[in-house]
Parts: C-alpha cells; structure tokens; sequence
C-alpha cells in the first residue's frame, strides 16, 4: 500500500513543478512589484530540485515519509533565501504526518495540507494577514479539514481547500505585508498579491487536482 | 490693482511692449494679475466683450493660463470622488495629507465633526459607537440650534479605564449637539447567552434597544484585527476569542462585530454574548457614517464598504489610496498623475537588457568558477563546494572564526571580504537568496579555531532562517556561535524600530572590524559586542536611479520614471521606501546627509569612515561627485574624515544608484578600522 502512496506523492511532485513552471513568469512579475522579482525562479529551482532528487529514489523500497524528506532537503539546497527553509520545514512535518496514514484518502490530504501549513507557520513564526503564503495554506488546510469532518469526498475537500486557497491567496492584495521584504514597502506592497500566496494557491490547486485524478484512476 | 485708463472703444489698442505682440498674454494679464473685469479688459484694450471672453478661453485651451490647485487638495479630491464612485457611496470626504503635522487621529475628529454637523437634523436619532476616533469627532462636534435630538449609544457599556467608552462617547456627542443622551444600561459583552437574554428581557434594556432601533443616523469607527489595534489594547475582548475570529478570516470589527474581507458577518463565542446593535441592525439606518483611517485598517475598511455598512465615509488620503489600490482600481495611479505633455509618456523600452551570460541557469556557478581562480591568493573552496568559501589565511587555532554571506548579486560583497584579518569564510547563495544552511556550516567549521565562530550577516528573513538553521547545525558538532545582525540601513524603517532595518553596504564596515577583533585573538564575547557597537553607529542611505536586472529574466525588476528616483533603495533590486523626483547630486547628497545626522550623534572633533557605494552601473566619476559634497557636508560640522573609500564595494546587480555610508568612530573603532587586513578587495597594510 505505502508504495503506491510514495510513486502517488512522487508524481504529485512532478504535477507540482510543471504547474509552477507554467506560472513561472507570471510570479516573477508579481514579486517585481513588491519584492526582489525572483519568486519564480526560486520556486521554479527548488522543485526542479525536488523532481531530480525524487527520480534518483529507489522507489521499490521508499516509504511516503521518504518522498517528503528527500523532498525537504532537495529543496532546502536548492533554493535557500526564505522559501527554502519555509517549504523544508513544511515537507519535513509532512514527511512525519503521512507515517501514519496507509492509504491515499481524505485524511491522507488533510493531513499533507494541514502539515505543510503547521510547518510553515512553525518556520516563520508568521500568523494570518501578514500577506505571506500563509493566507493561502492556512485557510486551504482549514477547509480541508473541515470537508473532511463533514464526510466529504476527496474530490470535495480537494475543491474547497483549493477554493479557500485561492481567496485567501487573493485576500493578500488587501494586506499590508508585515513579514520579508515586502515588509519594508509599507502601503506600497497595497494592492497587489503577495507572490509567495500566490506560488502556495498554484501548489494547493495541483495537490487537490492530482489526489483527485488518482482517486477516480 | 493699476487700472488702465483709455477712451476708445472699437478700435484694437496698441499692445504695450512687454506683452510682446499676443493679446492674449494682454488680456490675461489684465484678467488674472490685475484683476479687471472683462469690461474693463475690453475698454482698455478696445474690443468686444465677447472678444475679451474668446481671448481668456483660448488661453486657457492653449496653455498660456494654467490654473493649478494644490495637489494635494486636488489628490484628495480625485480619491474621494473615486471611493464615491467605486464604493456608491452617498459622499465621502477625503482628508488631504498635512505632511504629519497633526495627528491623524485630531484631523479625522475634524473631519468628521464636519460632516456630522452637516448631517444632523431636528427629530433625529443619532446612534454612536466608541473609539479613539468616534471621540475624536464628538469632542469636535458643535450643533446647538436643533430640536429634539436623541444621541444613542449602539453598544452596551465597559467599566474599562480608557477614554473613549461608550458612554463617554455618548455623553460627549449628546452634549455637543445639544441632544437628549440615551445610554444602553447592560453591559457591552455578558458572561453568557443566557445573561443576555434575561437582560433584553428587562423592560429598560428593552426600551433602550428600541429606541436603537429606531436611529436614523450611525457614528462608527473600524478596527482592524491587526496586532496594536484597539481591539486588542482596549482589553474590551479577550485575546482568546479574538484568536478564533481571526482563524475564520475575520479582518474588522464594526460596533463590536466581526466582519471579514467582503463584509460577511463571522460568528463567534461572543455574539451570543454581545449586547448593542447587530449587523442586521445596521441595515435600517439611513446615514451610516465611518471615521476612520490608517493603513492598518485598509483591509477592515474594505469589508465594510463591500458589505454595505458605509454611507459616508471620512477618511484620510493614504488609507483612502490604499483602499482602491487594496480592490485593485488600476486608474487611480493615472488619475493622480502629474499631467504631462503628449510626448513625455513615451520612453525608449528596450525588451532586454544585455548582459554576458551564457545559459542563465548557470550564472552562479560560472562566477563562482571565476571567482576561485582570480582570487586563489585569498580564498579556496571548502572541500570542492564553491557555494562555501574559506580565507587561505585567515582560521586559526584559538581564534574565533568570522562566517560572513548572504545573496549572490552584491559583489565584491562577501567573496571580496575573505582574507586575513577580516572574514574567514563566506557561503554565497542564488541571485538576491540566502544560502542553505548547509554551505553556511560548512563555512563554520572551516572557521572554527576552537574558540567560537561568529556569524555576521545582513537582516533579511531568508538570512535569518538559515543561518539559525545553519547555527543549530554548528552547535551539534560543538562550535559555539553568536551572531550580529547588520541593520544599517536607516531609510528603511524609523529609528524606533531599528531592529526591522535592512543590512546594506555598511557590512563593509562591519565586517573589517569584526576581522579585525577575531584577528586580534579577542576572545568571542568581546569579538560580538565591538561588532554589535559597529553596527550600531553605522548609517546608510541608497538611492537608485535605474532598477536592476536579474540575469534569467534581462528585463527590469520594476520602473523608476524618466525624472524620478527612489530614496531608500535596499540592495536587492527591491523598490525603495519612496519615490522622489530627480534631484542634482548636492541636493541627493544633503537629504542623505540630513538623514544621517539627524540619527548619529557626532559633535564637533568627532571622527568618521565614510563609504560611498556604487550600486552596480553608477561610474566613479559620480561617486566622487557624491563624496566631494559628503566631505563637504562634514566638514561644516567639524566632523573629521579618518578614512574614506569609493567604489564598488556592496552592489545590486547593474542597478543604477548609490550608496553612502558614515561609520561614527570612537577610539577602539578607528583602531580597529587600521588593523592590517589583506583579502581581494579590500587591503589595509
């Protein structure tokens, strides 16, 4: 069973780097507004990174935990700056979480959403309406969650987190960044999205887009 | 006023002289300079009245008359018309920026009254909230001529201490308009639901809620949901519950209920416990006017204006952009803009920047393959990882090691500082990142002499994360590290939050002071306490001309307008604090100089180190412009220049700007500062 759950995870990385290869530019020009206009070359290497570290797996042997903690590291070397220990921490709590899960379910998601966002809210001791990709993860974790005590289906908790994803990713133009670079902008960074939300609502939508598709396979 | 005095009429004057031959500059000379009437004009200048009329038109259409109004009246206005429109507001009053002359607070109180006194009618009942600035406009307020007005307070009370409670709100604005004061009598939160409902049960409280009811006008202020905001330092709710609306997107309070971002109600454990009026409530109310402002609260604004709340809002010019820019009205910029001829919007876009470099992706590890090779004499890398640096020279048993580092992009930054007598190793990360703590912790122990190592590096959050990351790591293998956090960049927060400041180009000089007290063989404490004072009495300001760009994008990071520079640029390619028109070099030079020394505290016989920088692209040739002026400046203090450097010593990129950075000496500094060092780009013999 863990085996499958590991190749699952593994492809989802893949899912994960092509969605933000394909957002590349878009991102890099968001963070130009308010930041240093390398988010999209950040996020870009870092899971480039993970695709090449996970390739070099030994997917006969490798357990779920295993994915994320290769993941973690991959990313951590690759990237640096904020968002390498921010995602490291987040895989490395999920590479703890999914230990407990053997099958590929809704609890499964929950448990990856709600460990990526406790892990970056650990990291960068930030909170919500600090405009930071934490708009995004909290609030998608919380959804998840929530669909999942309610009963719903995969495809479901899939949907809202991705939906409370996005509005909070969008709820960031309105925030007045008190964390990171942007910080220093003041009233400036007003108005626009914060780029490291909007990175986290593009990972939200392909993990939910990927649990879903596998479920249904 | 001189009157010009002629006889004819019908037949065209000559034109005086110094009108030249256009009798339009005549005839608005004499219409707006001195002031006639066009009757007057058209005698004096022997034509028509009509004529007079077409000439001052056409003058206008033609620029020879331009009739200005204060910008910043004139941006107030556009923002408020703009909210009105955007928001279908009944009105709404924007107050101009007074430059920080008065607290905002006091301006709005003003504003507010202002309005409120416009407001009010006879037979009218006014429903207050509490605050800072409801009180503000109470205290302000001034109507003595109605009849029969009720003032009403819309929440129960507070035994709280502070000022501006409910019932003091009521009973000042009660008493500036004369009215009859309606106090709710329960207090504003109760211990339970069931408290509650035997209160709204008691005829009293019953009677007082009906009246509520029945208001036609609402006074309110918004409170954000951020750290500092009165929800918080008011005591009037718990932290705890206040927690739990937070975590369901609640973004403002409103007459003590929770709104999130599109002015939805969120339910929480104290609306059962809250006596005053609902949001339901809010919606029978004719006149609902907001006091508020900060830009703090643009996003607890904007959900009461999505959710209807508002009908009048009075606001001041920051928060009043803030909220349009926050919904993403892409006009307002344009609308605020200076008005500017037809050719001055064009400007030469060259789609990108030209840069030497191969494949993008390897830029990193080609300069650092350059680096290793031109610089062998200095520095090697640690075993084969050219992401670490070590000093061929510098560790050394019992001395304490100094790792240094950060983003690539500022060379000589870092790399050029590795040597003897300063930093004994470096970890360099990607353009504008900082390194994983991997390479960092290798740097250490490289570094380590047995005696502690210290990490010394600039104040971003990536820097901070990994280094502490990197430290754990060092501390696992029994290196002792401390750390200093360079903050010398004084534009880019006030002096009263100097611990949120970014580290620029005074790491230079941090960095040789801390080399030289680890080569002194200080021991650790010593070493990070001489560099924490370094940091302390450094101050830098930058101001960019032209952004940089990064090499896999070869376009701009973001714009600065052809007659524009920005003050307070960090080295990162980020945008700086403000935006400022272009100004000569002295002028650049004395705003920098003036910020420094409103900061350092340096008298007459003092002694100085001062750096200027250039940010990439800037050539010598205005550095020494910049410096020539520096020199200048303090000289006239009778601050002494123990020794200066000029060039490229902590830059961004090929960004276009400069830095300068004054070290305020003392003894043990100016000492250390003349301690021998010898690394590639800075040699002390």
């Amino acid at each position: 069973m863990s085996r499958n759950q590991a190749r699952e995870l593994v492809s989802m990385f893949y899912a994960i780097s092509e969605a933000i290869e394909a957002e590349r530019g878009s991102l890099t020009r968001l963070d130009g507004v308010i930041g240093d206009a390398d988010h999209g070359i950040t996020m870009s290497t870092g899971f480039l990174a993970v695709n090449s570290a996970l390739s070099k797996l030994d997917m006969e042997n490798c357990t779920p935990s295993d994915v994320f903690f290769t993941a973690a590291n991959a990313f951590l070397n690759a990237v640096g700056a904020s968002t390498g220990p921010l995602y490291a921490t987040a895989f490395l709590c999920a590479a703890t979480a999914v230990r407990q899960h053997d099958c590929v379910d809704g609890r499964f998601l929950c448990s990856i959403f709600a460990a990526i966002a406790e892990g970056i809210r650990e990291r960068g001791k930030g909170a919500r309406g600090d405009k930071t990709m934490l708009d995004a993860w909290l609030p998608a974790a919380e959804a998840a969650h929530a669909a999942y005590e309610r009963g719903a289906s995969v495809d479901q908790i899939a949907r809202e987190a991705a939906e409370a994803g996005a509005a909070g990713a969008a709820a960031t133009r309105a925030m007045i960044a008190s964390k990171g670079r942007a910080a220093r902008l003041g009233e400036r960074s007003l108005g626009h999205i914060d780029p490291g939300a909007a990175s986290a609502r593009i990972i939200i939508e392909t993990i939910g887009v990927h649990f879903k598709k596998s479920i249904q396979q | 006023m001189a009157k010009a005095v002629n006889g004819k009429g019908g037949t065209t004057q000559s034109i005086p002289l110094r009108y030249g031959d256009d009798p339009y500059v005549w005839a608005c000379w004499l219409y707006y300079e001195d002031q006639l009437t066009q009757g007057e004009i058209a005698e004096t200048m022997g034509i028509s009245r009509a004529t007079v009329n077409a000439y001052l038109a056409e003058a206008r259409e033609r620029g020879i008359v331009n009739i200005t109004i204060d910008p910043e009246r004139l941006s107030a206005l556009t923002i408020a018309q703009e909210l009105k429109r955007h928001f279908g507001l009944d009105d709404c009053l924007v107050i101009p920026s007074d430059g920080g002359a008065h607290p905002l607070i006091e301006r709005l109180g003003t504003a507010g009254a202002r309005v409120l006194n416009q407001t009010v009618r006879s037979a009218d009942t006014i429903a207050v909230a509490w605050g800072r600035t409801v009180m503000a406009v109470a205290e302000r307020a001034r109507r003595g001529d109605l009849q029969d007005v009720s003032v009403i307070q819309a929440t129960g009370g507070t035994t709280a201490t502070f000022e501006y409670t409910p019932e003091a709100c009521a009973a000042c604005l009660s008493a500036a308009l004369n009215a009859r004061c309606v106090n709710l009598t329960a207090p504003a939160l109760v211990s339970s639901a069931e408290v509650r409902d035997l209160l709204l049960q008691e005829p009293v409280v019953a009677g007082q809620l009906a009246a509520l009811a029945r208001a036609n006008r609402l006074l309110f202020g918004i409170s954000s949901l951020r750290p500092n905001s009165t929800i918080h330092t008011s005591g009037f709710f718990d932290s705890v519950a206040t927690q739990l609306y937070l975590e369901k997107n609640a973004v403002g309070v409103i007459a003590g209920r929770f709104i999130d971002d599109h002015g939805r109600p969120v339910s929480g454990p104290l609306d059962e416990r809250t006596i005053g009026i609902t949001l339901d409530g809010f919606e029978g109310i004719e006149t609902k006017i907001a006091v508020v402002g900060g830009i703090d609260k643009v996003a607890a604004i904007l959900g009461a204006l999505r959710g209807g709340y508002i009908d009048v809002l009075v606001t001041d010019a920051a928060t009043g952009r803030g909220i349009l820019k926050a919904d993403g009205v892409a006009e307002l910029d344009r609308k605020l803009a200076p008005q500017r001829g037809p050719e001055a919007g064009v400007v030469n876009v060259r789609s990108a920047v030209k840069k030497f470099v191969n494949k993008p992706v390897d830029v990193i590890e080609e300069m650092l393959d350059g680096i290793v090779h031109a610089h062998e004499r200095y520095l090697r890398p640690i075993d084969g990882h050219r992401r670490a640096l070590v000093a061929q020279r510098g560790p050394r048993e019992g001395k304490v090691g100094l790792v240094i580092g950060g983003g690539s992009g500022h060379e000589p930054c870092f790399l050029g500082y590795v040597g003897k007598g300063m930093a004994d190793a470096a970890a360099i990360g990607n353009i504008f990142s900082a390194p994983p703590p991997d390479p960092i912790s290798q740097c250490a122990k490289a570094a380590s002499g047995g005696k502690g190592v210290l990490f010394v590096y600039g104040n971003y959050t990536g820097d901070i994360m990994n280094f502490q990351m990197a430290a754990d790591l060092a501390k696992a293998e029994g290196i002792e590290v401390r750390t200093v956090i360079t903050t010398d960049d004084i534009a880019s927060s006030p002096v009263e939050d100097r611990e949120g400041r970014r580290g620029v180009a005074g790491n230079f000089f941090t960095f040789k002071i801390a080399g030289a007290a680890c080569d002194r063989m200080w021991p650790l404490e010593a070493c990070e306490a001489v560099t924490s004072k370094t940091n302390r009495r450094t101050y830098t300001v930058g101001v960019a001309l032209e952004p940089c760009s990064l090499p896999q994008t070869r376009t701009h990071n973001f714009e600065i307008g052809p007659d524009e520079m920005e003050i307070g640029i960090g080295i990162h390619g980020e945008p700086g604090v403000a935006r400022d028109r272009l100004r000569p070099a002295d002028e650049v030079v004395d705003a920098v100089m003036d910020r420094i020394f409103s900061e350092m505290q340096a008298g007459s016989g003092d002694r100085v180190a001062v750096l200027v920088n250039s940010l990439g692209a800037t050539p010598l040739m205005e550095l020494y412009i910049l410096y020539r002026r520096v020199r200048q400046r303090l000289e006239a203090k009778c601050i002494a220049v123990h020794a200066s450097w000029t060039g490229h010593y902590c830059t961004s990129l090929d960004m276009a700007g400069a830095s300068i950075t004054v070290l305020h000496l003392d003894d043990q500094l100016a000492e250390l500062l003349d301690h021998p060092c010898d690394t590639a780009f800075l040699s002390i013999k």
